[in-house]
């Protein structure tokens, strides 16, 4: 693949050879050359970290968008429809029920069950049941695999947010993005392989989420802001011109290439490298965000240039938030195109301890049409196929409502860690169906549980990895995304 | 056969009851040939040296006996009790075992058989404990010979070491380094710093034989030593300036025990203490503050503050976390494993886990007051300023009381001459206000008021007045329970405004007439001293509905306002007082509860009830007072006078004004008075709680079992001495490994974290267990180690790669050479701020916030993370000063591979990203620094180009540039005085030579 910045570069540093007499051996020619491949990279094998690898297996997805909803988004009202909970709506749940169960800030003596206001309806060929809050999502009902047997062990948001993202609840691990960098290398040539967007308010796990964890900070997540600088220091200073950079970047080249030559340290090599791939992102990166090669169709089919609803003084909320939700999903599409492994996009907050209708009718509005979108696009683009996308919280939330306080009309749900939805859809997806059952008020799974450390497993198997093989050792541990669990859902694997 | 197995379920049903007395047992059962085998075919899978479910391991006796995590297993002698038996043999409804498929009746009844009969077993042969007890790093520390045939040949025993080593594989060591480099290397290692040009230059030129032994010296001796050497120890204790997880709030103490750590490894604290005072500093007899201080290592667990939390769930946690790390810093094993299952491959236990974790169990967490030295100096001087001032005050106080206050006192006296002085409650005839509000008189005299509740009111009062004068009328505004917020006022928040306060006199026979008044105050008012204040003076005026006296700051409290008479008036019999309260605020600022007095007393008067014993005083002829009467009486009058109140309020003022010693904390560990009961917890989980277990330490590492006397507890204390005990196989290995690694760039021990049978050997195994010997034959003094290994022929080779080399040892293990490796993330940017002149290099103190890159900050959840950035020479702080906040980590520290302080780092990554580049590149704090440079080069005047490019060149790398180096650079200094004025040309240069990999290369 050609990218218009490849040729800029192409002619500058042609330009470059045919005035300059110190030519040979200059970062631009080398890099060139090697890209090229008419020149053995002279670096030692198995210097750059980042170079691409085999998977264990062949592999049905090469990429991966994770769209993170954090704070948890109501299962019950979005996914998972209980008639019954509605019937039963206000009344106690039995004692034994709850028992034996932790809420963050529900008091049990007087907590009453809580039906949904939503509509659910059938949609796609495969009948699949969906809330009135998520029209878009529905016209590709038989691209998705929604699970409603989810649950995980994490209680609290941020630990949540770690076992969704890391596969433990503790900090320190890798997430999906590096795992998968660290296993597969990335395919972009000037972009990094793990690319993190982000609207609305921080997250409460922050760069956590997107850690490298133990392994060096090359499997790290980016962060890409959606305006302005595109990546932290990207843009050179003022003081410096952009003729100035590249003549710097070469000299740089230059004379780290001297030391090489006189100390043979491989490292200057990698060092040399990523400079170079610096320089490329310096022009890659602020091309990506460029939308204005972009159709009116395509925008207007995102939302990206969508007006703030009335009222968005919400959690999820924030002047701007719907369209820079919708414009990192068209820039997840074309971080794609130009091969980054992972995208991670995060919305904050989907914590809808009360105000719960109100808020949740704000937060679909910001994610479904933009996310439904993305799903056609790539499709159309013939990128579905290869790329899995995974639309997830950290846990769920109860069919209880929320009495904090002994507040008295419940308006909201706490945390519910025992069974909650999520969907995936593309890479090798088998699409139009349900996976896993709750109860009837949705309060525990009774039909095909999945563990995080399940879906985990699933996800690495659709990379062609096994979740078992993919290990890294660490503080006498070899150390895996799933932890010591994983088991990988076939039914989900078309 | 068939008789055996009858026979043995009849045994099994009846328990062997009705087996006759005296017909003797089939067969004695013998543990190797009955049981063992049984074991090993059913159980060993799950409960053997791979695996101990439920902590639980049968193939060894002594584990066996011990039981798994819900307690003991074999009762020897007691089938009944055994849970083995009771497992096996289907008697417990809820555990059947094997899980999968049930034991033959058979082999259920040999297992009862071999238990009543005394479950005897022989003592294991070779114990696999016992094989897992061989891995080297368990084995006792003997101080290895020097290799005979490098003795005399080399001055250092470590280079006989290596160098014997080497010549086994026929390789030969590297030449010594250059002195530039070597003075670089050593800076770097020792300080994190660049050595100046000048440094440098005496250096290379210095003739005596021991010039490299005083630059060591020199440097060991340098402050800046604490700084470097501290952050090693910093990565080991997850040190971080905020709480993590959601909230992740600051902690503003926490660089207390930074600077504890640093000045420790300046004054070379012996590492055996350096140990027992951070683990157990608050036990140690008497305790001294820094002491204490120094357990502010395991402070730095994370505390989660979100909403929900379960606190005993994140004090677990935190416990876990000081086990596991205590586990990583001492003893170089992951002991984490252990917490929810028996570890696979080294020898720890599930209940040995929790035998650790209970040294930890019974520690709590207390912030201390912390000052220091300069504290106290400054205390001292602020102390004797304050105790002067007070005198001060107190003198005028006195000379006042003594001269003009005699006078004003005698002149009110005769003022009061004998008249009634007591606030005397009015009792109204009748009070009316607007349609549906009450007034129910209470006990104490005062109204409530209640019914409807308007916008706005006003009160009419109406009552007797029985005293002879009238000067002053007091307004009580008093809470009530029916109140909101408990009152005074009636509106939600308790507050209300008196728009307009009036008092009218009717006499017999005279028209009434409405008194005037001269002055009004009160005990409290609202915004007091600002253009704001809602003082009583304004309800006198009653100019605007919206002003006038009101309460707010001080809701659900009584208050009073008194407001005195222009002149005193003569209250004939029969008189009437009307008092009109106008509250027109509007929006339910009305009073909620009050009292009216009045009193004859002359001017001023009190606020306060009179104290009866001195209003019947004044009711006497003063002329009878004895001495105490009168000055308590002009006690009272001093209350009154102004003059007096502002004097002695002055006094008091500033009695509460005295300087505190400091407002500055230390997180510290004490110990609870009553200590927690410690359970091991079933896969790990808080709430699944099996066998209680005592502290101890692992039974692998029992070279030096700690004893304790049977009714007392051990402690941290306890541990920490242990730990340091010169018989502990680990904690020096551990220890001296880790000085070879930050002097080396890697271990002699590869893996630092790993030193159980994981982990990969020693290169050099007698050289460590050498090492280990001298760290505490030498006081256990990290200089002197330090010492030790920098003066080594080992340490000063080259590092440049020999070809030969590259087959042979490609990752060096055999030290023909140094390394070569990139520096840390805060060295970087010292030497940044180091070359470009910028540097502060101010030791210590609190954490400072150079400037974040924009929308760095908006990542903390919820704007949670506040940056107020650092001034001044702050901004130029060395790296281990930046304020760690967990979840939003200074991002240059993270890009190069900072530990993100959540559990202990004993080994950084080294990775090489374009983000590193573009940081060094770009970033606005790296980039001041090569525009601080540049300018400086640009500037110096009387220098041609090739001086400055030679300067810079001595600046960065401490050396000369090559020829060829010149070219390149002389060539971009060309291009760039094409492309940009002059400055910008030499900035631009400074920025490529900053950005080169051998200026954050430690070669």
């Amino acid at each position: 693949m050609i990218f218009p910045f490849d040729e800029r570069i192409r002619r500058a540093r042609r330009s470059f050879l045919a005035s300059s007499a110190s030519g040979l051996g200059s970062l631009a020619l080398l890099s060139l050359l090697q890209q090229e491949g008419l020149l053995a990279a002279e670096d030692a094998p198995g210097t750059n970290p980042l170079a691409p690898k085999s998977a264990h297996f062949a592999p049905r997805a090469k990429k991966c968008i994770f769209i993170f909803l954090e704070g948890a988004p109501s299962q019950i009202d979005l996914f998972d429809p209980k008639p019954k909970l509605n019937e039963l709506h206000g009344q106690p749940l039995p004692k034994e029920m709850t028992d034996q169960v932790r809420f963050a800030f529900i008091q049990k003596e007087t907590a009453v069950l809580m039906g949904s206001q939503r509509k659910f309806a059938r949609y796609g060929e495969c009948g699949m049941e969906l809330s009135d809050l998520l029209p878009y999502t529905a016209t590709m009902a038989d691209d998705i695999a929604l699970v409603r047997s989810m649950h995980t062990e994490a209680f609290n948001h941020h630990p949540g947010q770690l076992m969704m993202n890391t596969g433990v609840p503790v900090f320190g691990r890798p997430s999906i993005g590096a795992w998968l960098n660290y296993g597969l290398g990335s395919e972009s040539r000037n972009l990094p392989g793990y690319v993190v967007l982000t609207a609305g308010r921080g997250t409460s796990g922050g760069a956590s989420n997107w850690t490298s964890g133990f392994l060096p900070s090359t499997y790290a997540g980016v962060l890409f802001r959606n305006q302005g600088e595109p990546v932290l220091n990207l843009t050179n200073p003022e003081a410096i011109t952009a003729e100035m950079q590249e003549r710097g970047i070469r000299a740089l080249s230059d004379l780290n290439r001297e030391r090489y030559h006189l100390v043979g340290d491989h490292e200057i090599s990698s060092r040399v490298a990523a400079y170079e791939l610096a320089f490329r992102m310096q022009s890659a990166a602020p091309e990506l965000i460029d939308l204005s090669g972009e159709t009116q169709a395509t925008l207007d089919s995102y939302g990206v240039e969508r007006p703030d609803p009335k009222n968005s003084n919400f959690r999820g909320g924030g002047a701007g938030v719907p369209r820079a939700f919708a414009t990192n999903c068209l820039l997840a599409r074309r971080l794609i195109e130009r091969d980054v492994r992972f995208v991670n996009i995060y919305h904050a907050s989907w914590d809808h301890h009360s105000n719960l209708d109100a808020e949740l009718e704000y937060n679909t509005f910001v994610a479904d049409q933009p996310v439904a979108a993305l799903l056609k696009d790539l499709k159309e683009r013939g990128l579905l196929d290869e790329t899995l996308v995974v639309f997830a919280g950290e846990f769920g939330r109860t069919p209880l409502g929320e009495n904090r306080n002994g507040r008295d009309s419940n308006t909201g749900r706490d945390h519910h860690p025992y069974a909650f939805s999520l969907w995936l859809a593309g890479g090798g997806i088998k699409g139009g169906q349900v996976y896993g059952r709750t109860d009837e008020i949705g309060w525990n799974i009774v039909e095909n549980p999945v563990h995080i450390n399940d879906f985990h497993a699933t996800l690495l198997h659709l990379f062609g990895l096994h979740h078992e093989n993919l290990t890294h050792r660490f503080q006498g541990r070899d150390f895996r995304l799933t932890d010591v669990g994983g088991k990988v859902v076939e039914a989900l694997i078309s | 056969m068939v008789f055996r197995t009858l026979f043995a379920t009849a045994l099994l049903l009846t328990g062997g009851a009705i087996l006759p007395a005296d017909e003797p047992p089939e067969r004695k059962v013998e543990f190797e040939r009955d049981i063992r085998p049984l074991f090993q075919k059913h159980c060993y899978e799950c409960h053997g040296p791979e695996m101990q479910e439920a902590g639980l391991r049968l193939d060894l006796k002594a584990s066996a006996f011990t039981g798994g995590d819900s307690g003991e297993s074999i009762v020897a002698g007691k089938s009944g009790e055994s849970r083995l038996y009771l497992y096996v043999s289907g008697a417990d409804p809820d555990i059947i075992m094997p899980p999968e498929a049930k034991l033959a009746d058979e082999s259920v009844a040999l297992i009862k058989t071999w238990i009543d009969a005394g479950a005897v077993w022989p003592d294991d042969p070779e114990s696999a404990l016992a094989s897992l007890s061989k891995h080297w790093s368990f084995q006792p520390i003997a101080r290895p010979a020097v290799p005979d045939e490098w003795r005399g040949r080399v001055q250092n025993p470590i280079d006989a070491f290596v160098f014997a080593r080497l010549a086994e594989e026929n390789l030969t060591p590297s030449p010594e380094t250059d002195r530039a480099t070597l003075i670089r290397r050593l800076s770097l290692d020792l300080l994190g710093l660049l050595p100046s040009p000048e440094e440098v230059e005496r250096f290379e030129n210095d003739p005596s034989p021991q010039a490299y032994e005083a630059l060591v010296e020199r440097l060991l001796a340098s402050p800046h030593f604490g700084e470097r050497w501290g952050r090693h120890w910093l990565d080991l204790a997850r040190y971080a300036d905020s709480d993590g997880y959601e909230k992740d709030t600051a902690r503003p103490h926490a660089w207390r025990w930074r600077n504890w750590v640093i000045d420790s490894i300046n004054a070379d604290q012996p590492f055996d203490q350096f140990t027992i005072e951070q683990l157990a500093g608050d036990l140690l007899p008497e305790a001294t503050l820094d002491q204490k201080i120094a357990t502010g290592l395991h402070r730095n667990t994370l505390t989660n503050r979100e909403g929900g939390v379960d606190r005993e769930e994140d004090r677990v946690k935190a416990t876990v976390d000081r086990v596991n790390t205590t586990g990583s810093i001492w003893t170089g094993l992951t002991v984490g494993c252990a917490q929810c299952h028996s570890h696979k491959y080294d020898p720890l236990t599930q209940r040995e886990y929790y035998q650790l974790y209970a040294f930890f169990n019974s520690a709590d967490e207390a912030d201390l007051p912390a000052p220091s030295e300069e504290d106290r100096a400054r205390y001292e001087v602020a102390r004797q300023a304050h105790t002067e001032t007070l005198q001060r005050l107190e003198a005028e106080w006195q000379s006042y009381r003594n001269g003009e206050f005699e006078t004003r006192f005698r002149d009110w006296l005769t003022r009061v001459g004998t008249s009634d002085v007591r606030w005397n409650p009015l009792v109204a005839e009748r009070i009316t206000s607007a349609d549906g509000v009450t007034f129910t008189r209470q006990e104490d005299g005062s109204y409530l008021v209640g019914g409807e509740n308007p916008d706005a009111a006003v009160y009419e009062f109406v009552a007797p007045i029985s005293s002879a004068g009238l000067t002053a009328l007091r307004l009580d505004v008093l809470p009530d329970e029916s109140l909101p917020a408990q009152g005074p006022g009636r509106v939600e928040h308790g507050n209300f405004v008196l728009s307009r306060f009036r008092c009218f006199l009717t006499e017999p026979g005279a028209d009434e007439r409405e008194l005037t008044f001269q002055r009004a105050d009160a005990s409290h008012h609202q915004a007091a001293g600002t253009p704001q204040a809602f003082h009583p003076s304004l309800s006198l005026e009653g100019s605007d509905p919206k002003r006038g006296w009101a309460i707010a700051g001080e809701f659900g409290k009584p208050h009073s306002a008194a407001f005195e008479l222009a002149e005193p008036v003569t209250i004939r019999e029969s008189a009437r007082l009307r008092i009109v309260l106008e509250q027109n605020y509007g929006s339910q600022h009305t009073i909620g509860r009050f009292r009216l007095a009045t009193t004859s007393a002359p001017a001023p008067v009190s606020l306060q009830p009179v104290p009866e014993a001195v209003a019947s005083l004044l009711e006497r002829d003063h002329a009878t007072w004895t001495d105490a009467q009168r000055t308590q009486a002009a006690d009272y009058y001093a209350t009154l006078d102004g003059g007096a109140a502002s004097r002695r309020q002055a006094v008091e003022t500033h009695r509460k004004q005295a300087p505190k010693l400091t407002d500055q904390l230390a997180q510290t560990l004490i110990e609870r008075s009553s200590p927690r009961k410690t359970q091991v917890m079933l896969r790990g989980n808080f709430l699944d709680l099996g066998a209680e277990v005592a502290a101890q330490v692992p039974a692998v590492l029992h070279t030096t079992p700690i004893d304790s006397q049977p009714e007392q507890n051990l402690t941290r204390l306890d541990l920490a001495r242990w730990l340091v005990d010169p018989a502990h196989p680990l904690t020096r290995r551990v220890t001296v490994n880790r000085f070879w690694q930050h002097l080396f760039g890697e271990g002699i021990v590869r893996t630092p974290d790993d030193f159980g049978t994981r982990g990969e050997p020693p290169t050099h195994p007698e050289l460590l267990d050498w090492l280990a010997v001298e760290f505490s034959a030498r006081g256990w003094s990290r200089k002197e180690m330090i010492r030790l290994i920098v003066t080594s022929k080992t340490y000063r080779q080259s590092s440049r790669m020999r070809p030969e080399l590259r087959d042979v040892d490609p990752l060096n293990r055999l030290l023909a050479r140094q390394n070569r490796f990139r520096v840390e993330a805060e060295v970087i940017r010292d030497l940044f701020l180091n070359a470009s002149g910028l540097l502060s290099t101010r030791i210590g103190g609190p954490s400072v916030r150079p400037p974040l890159p924009s929308g760095v900050r908006e990542l903390g959840y919820a704007n949670s993370v506040q940056w107020p950035e650092s001034k001044g020479d702050d901004r130029y702080r060395r790296g281990c000063y930046v304020f760690f906040q967990r979840t939003v980590p200074y991002p240059m520290l993270m890009t190069f591979d900072s530990p993100d302080s959540n559990v202990a780092c004993v080994r950084r990554e080294r990775s090489n990203t374009p983000l590193q580049s573009l940081t060094l590149l770009n970033d606005p704090v790296f980039f001041e620094c090569s525009r601080a440079l540049g300018e400086s080069l640009a500037n110096s005047a009387g220098r041609d180009d090739r001086e400055r490019l030679q300067q810079l060149s001595r600046v960065c790398f401490g050396r000369s540039m090559s020829s060829r180096e010149e070219e390149i650079l002389t060539g971009l200094l060309y291009d760039y005085r094409r492309l940009a004025d002059e400055e910008r040309a030499w900035i631009g240069l400074a920025r490529v030579v900053m950005n080169l990999d051998e200026f954050v290369t430690r070669e």
